[in-house]
């Protein structure tokens, strides 16, 4: 901009050029822009799986500490150690592998009773293991990231579970890399019924990570501490019967039309390293066929739910 | 302003910053977690006023908006916000001695912090009270030894 003898002296007063101002104005516009388009409309998924995927060797290297601890950890422990553990797996995996055969007869069977119904069979779900490799920086949003993207087949909405429940499901991919949102997230409801009686409700997550919300039963609903909640399966987001948190405690308010039940995930949500990503064969149409002939009234109340998708 | 600028030096701490930003933190401790990338636009701001400025810091804070899974723009606004308050203020800043210099750290985190916050609030997020300015008083804090370690390295390498 300036030239000749009193440059010098002038660019240390003007340093950014013409007018930071205009261009902070320039910027705030740009960024109310892209908040409304991204926050109201949701036009830019493409943009952020496009930088998501060359944030890449960010999200590489943030695990990385992890997994150089882990190494480490194989390379010290003695070889008595490894030989006993194996020998505890090997004896986990036979009781587990008996109550598969089990469980295999009695799929078998349910599935045959169904079709006596005529209703749809049950198919089982495939999944795929991931690890997680990142947390959320932002301490109010409960979201992890895990290590498989949009090669690995995932697309958002798939359901995430760990090996003691439902976690959470897909908010987004990238190529190598997705985002989870947990169910503790305070944006995030699943539709759930009690293992015990098929009463439905909606679990809500509300920013704790221990504690879950079930919400809208009525005072009259019969539902105690210690039951089950298993995911029902309607809003056709998650899949059919994986459990997903136990009622710690209700409170019963004379006064208020609702009771306040508090819920324990089942998952560890905040411990778990190794998570699986389930994919759905048949989709919802099953589920929601063997809906419409058990009872008309009540389909539409937690099919109205929208999990997760509220932000 | 510092005499010399080591692009490396800069590459660098901006990879390690979002690196830092997203690596696993000790669980219970995650609102305390400094915010490192709005540390490193202050730092930039404040010692390479010419080569690193509003524009630099607002592509900055949209890849912490993709890290963060915040709509697109949030900490962008907020990190642009952040380097104007630098840019206006840097020559007085210079002079300031650590403490000063600490507190303008927390003032200037702080509002970035509290912008992102009213921003979040208004798209539905439910509020924390004042828990979101814990960020901003422990990235004042890390200035002490994140701003001295910088200098030397762009001494050194610059």
């Amino acid at each position: 901009m300036f030239s000749g003898q009193e440059g010098v002296t002038i660019k240390t007063i003007f340093v950014q050029g013409p007018v930071p101002g205009f261009r902070l104005l320039f910027v705030l516009v740009l960024s109310l822009v892209l908040i409304v388009a991204d926050a109201r409309f949701d036009r830019l998924e493409e943009v952020r799986s496009r930088i998501s995927t060359f944030l890449a060797p960010v999200f590489w290297l943030g695990n990385a500490p992890d997994r150089l601890g882990d190494w480490f950890a194989g390379l010290v422990t003695p070889r008595e150690d490894l030989v006993s553990e194996n020998e505890a797996l090997k004896a986990r995996l036979m009781i587990l592998e008996r109550r598969a055969l089990k469980y295999a007869a009695v799929a078998a069977e349910n599935n045959r009773l169904r079709e006596l119904m005529n209703a749809s069979g049950t198919l089982d779900d495939r999944v795929v293991v991931a690890e997680v490799v990142g947390v959320s920086p932002d301490p109010y949003s409960h979201e992890v990231i895990i290590n498989k993207g949009s090669r690995d087949g995932v697309s958002a909405g798939q359901a995430i579970l760990d090996a003691n429940g439902l976690m959470g499901q897909v908010l987004y991919t990238s190529a190598f890399t997705s985002r989870v949102l947990l169910i503790s997230d305070s944006s995030h409801a699943v539709p759930v019924e009690v293992l015990r009686n098929g009463l439905r409700a909606i679990l809500l997550g509300n920013g704790d990570i221990g504690q879950l919300e079930l919400v809208h039963v009525p005072d009259t609903g019969d539902i105690r501490e210690g039951d089950v909640l298993v995911s029902s399966g309607l809003g056709g987001r998650f899949p059919k019967g994986y459990p997903v948190a136990e009622v710690s405690s209700i409170t019963k308010d004379p006064g208020a039309p609702f009771i306040t039940i508090h819920a324990e995930p089942m998952a560890s949500l905040s411990r778990s390293k190794l998570v699986l990503v389930v994919f759905q064969e048949a989709g919802a149409a099953g589920a929601g066929e063997l809906y419409d002939q058990q009872d008309d009234g009540e389909g539409g109340s937690a099919g109205d739910a929208e999990p997760g998708e509220a932000r | 302003m510092l005499s010399v600028i080591s692009y490396p030096v800069m590459l660098l701490s901006i990879v390690v910053s979002l690196v830092l930003s997203i690596s696993l933190f000790p669980h219970g401790w995650f609102e305390f977690r400094p915010e490192w990338v709005g540390l490193m636009v202050f730092y930039w701001t404040f010692r390479a006023p010419a080569q690193f400025g509003i524009l630099s810091a607002w592509v900055l804070g949209l890849l912490l908006d993709v890290i963060e899974a915040t709509p697109l723009g949030v900490n962008a606004l907020g990190m642009a916000v952040i380097a104007f308050l630098v840019l206006t203020v840097h020559q007085r800043l210079r002079m300031f001695p650590m403490v000063q210099q600490c507190l303008i750290v927390f003032l200037l985190l702080g509002i970035n912090q509290m912008l992102v916050h009213f921003i979040k609030q208004l798209l539905g997020a439910e509020s924390a009270g004042f828990d979101y300015l814990w960020p901003a008083a422990t990235s004042a804090v890390l200035w002490v030894i994140v701003c001295p370690l910088l200098d030397r390295l762009n001494l050194k390498l610059g």
